[in-house]
């Protein structure tokens, strides 16, 4: 019983891997705070996974545990799991070579990350979900505001990567 | 950069992360899932142990003015401490109610709250503290009747007595206008930002900052 419900938590996990890659890129900036925190994140995906609420979308709750956790792990400066002796130092997530290799994709996705990595936690959290394409209403819910203003803060968010994109091709 | 060529980046972006993100089963399954043993717990022990510890000594303070009923000054002097004691053991439990409802599957801005406010909790030890000044008196008689079983108040000139009560009482209304403008909404004026630096932790000041990018961030 308990191993299918490793095996059922391993393939969603499998399934959803981009959302923690993601989060995770967007909140750490080295490799040793990124493996603490894809480790933490599972282990409260995994903690969570039995209250699992089906009136959800899957990946609305995962990015809730996500984003709520790589949050507080920024804040505190992964201060609170980077000392426990149960994690082991290999990556759980690893992206292998690309053989369709494009230097234009390479350049604007670093910058796109760029401009992610300098907004505040929550700011940051709302250009990743809306760079995942969730809709407003799906935004609102994740953040817990209002949908009114996940547009007003949408709005001005592209408006400054606009510019800062402007700032670098110039 | 208009939002159509931001999606095509993304959508390559995509493709790409398809075709190249592998996760590293071995890594997962060691993992020892259960025994994740967070910063969230260990401040939840914490709060616990203050809630046991306020709670032992509203008890003890419970005994103490039963005990000396008809002692006016003892009296009174214990009624002060024990309400104090009450506030910090009800501001530790709704911390532990508070850690409590922390659940990461809720939405992230309620989560943020929850948690900042358990970070701030030290403020309110802070107030308590100055709030408690004109009242300092009545912690040195009950401390010392309670531990060296010496009665303080009648050692005292009664002429010192009513100058320093005085002075304490003019003392409560400017106390506690300060300590109404000691929050995380007047943090852009310099002596509250000063103030709550020099007497909290710098963890309880960034937690303060927070609860206002916070409420900036719902506006």
């Amino acid at each position: 019983m308990k191993a299918s419900k490793e095996d059922e938590f391993l393939a969603t996990i499998d399934r959803h891997k981009k959302i923690i890659y993601k989060v995770v890129n967007s909140y750490c900036r080295n490799k040793e705070d990124r493996n603490d925190l894809e480790q933490e994140i599972i282990i409260q995906l995994w903690n969570s996974f039995d209250k699992y609420n089906p009136e959800y979308k899957y990946s609305t709750w995962m990015y809730r545990i996500a984003l709520n956790v790589a949050i507080s792990f920024y804040r505190i400066e992964k201060k609170w799991s980077a000392k426990n002796d149960f994690y082991n130092e290999e990556l759980i997530f690893s992206v292998s070579d690309d053989n369709e290799y494009d230097p234009e994709l390479d350049l604007n996705i670093k910058r796109l990350h760029g401009f992610i990595h300098d907004l505040n936690e929550l700011n940051k959290a709302l250009m990743l979900l809306y760079l995942e394409d969730k809709s407003y209403d799906e935004m609102a819910e994740i953040l817990g505001i209002t949908k009114t203003n996940v547009a007003t803060k949408i709005s001005r968010l592209k408006l400054r990567l606009k510019q800062e994109f402007q700032k670098n091709t110039n | 950069m208009e939002a159509i060529e931001l999606k095509k980046i993304l959508e390559a972006y995509d493709n790409k992360l398809d075709k190249t993100l592998r996760i590293n089963l071995s890594s997962m399954k060691e993992l020892k899932l259960e025994k994740s043993q967070n910063n969230m717990k260990k401040m939840l022990n914490y709060r616990i142990f203050e809630v046991v510890t306020f709670g032992f000594l509203a008890m003890i303070l419970g005994g103490y003015i039963a005990n000396n009923w008809g002692q006016t000054h003892l009296v009174i002097s214990g009624i002060i401490v024990h309400i104090f004691t009450l506030v910090a053991l009800i501001g530790s439990i709704g911390q532990v109610v508070l850690l409590q409802q922390i659940d990461f599957s809720k939405p992230i801005v309620e989560i943020r709250k929850k948690i900042e406010r358990v970070n701030s909790h030290g403020l309110l030890f802070v107030k308590l503290v100055f709030l408690s000044a004109p009242f300092w008196w009545s912690y040195a008689i009950v401390g010392l009747d309670l531990i060296l079983g010496v009665d303080l108040y009648i050692h005292l000139e009664p002429d010192f007595v009513i100058r320093y009560l005085t002075v304490n009482f003019l003392l409560i209304v400017p106390l506690v206008w300060v300590l109404i403008k000691l929050s995380y909404k007047n943090l852009h004026r310099k002596w509250v930002r000063v103030t709550i630096g020099l007497f909290t932790s710098s963890k309880t000041l960034k937690a303060l900052e927070a609860l206002h990018d916070i409420e900036e961030f719902e506006k």
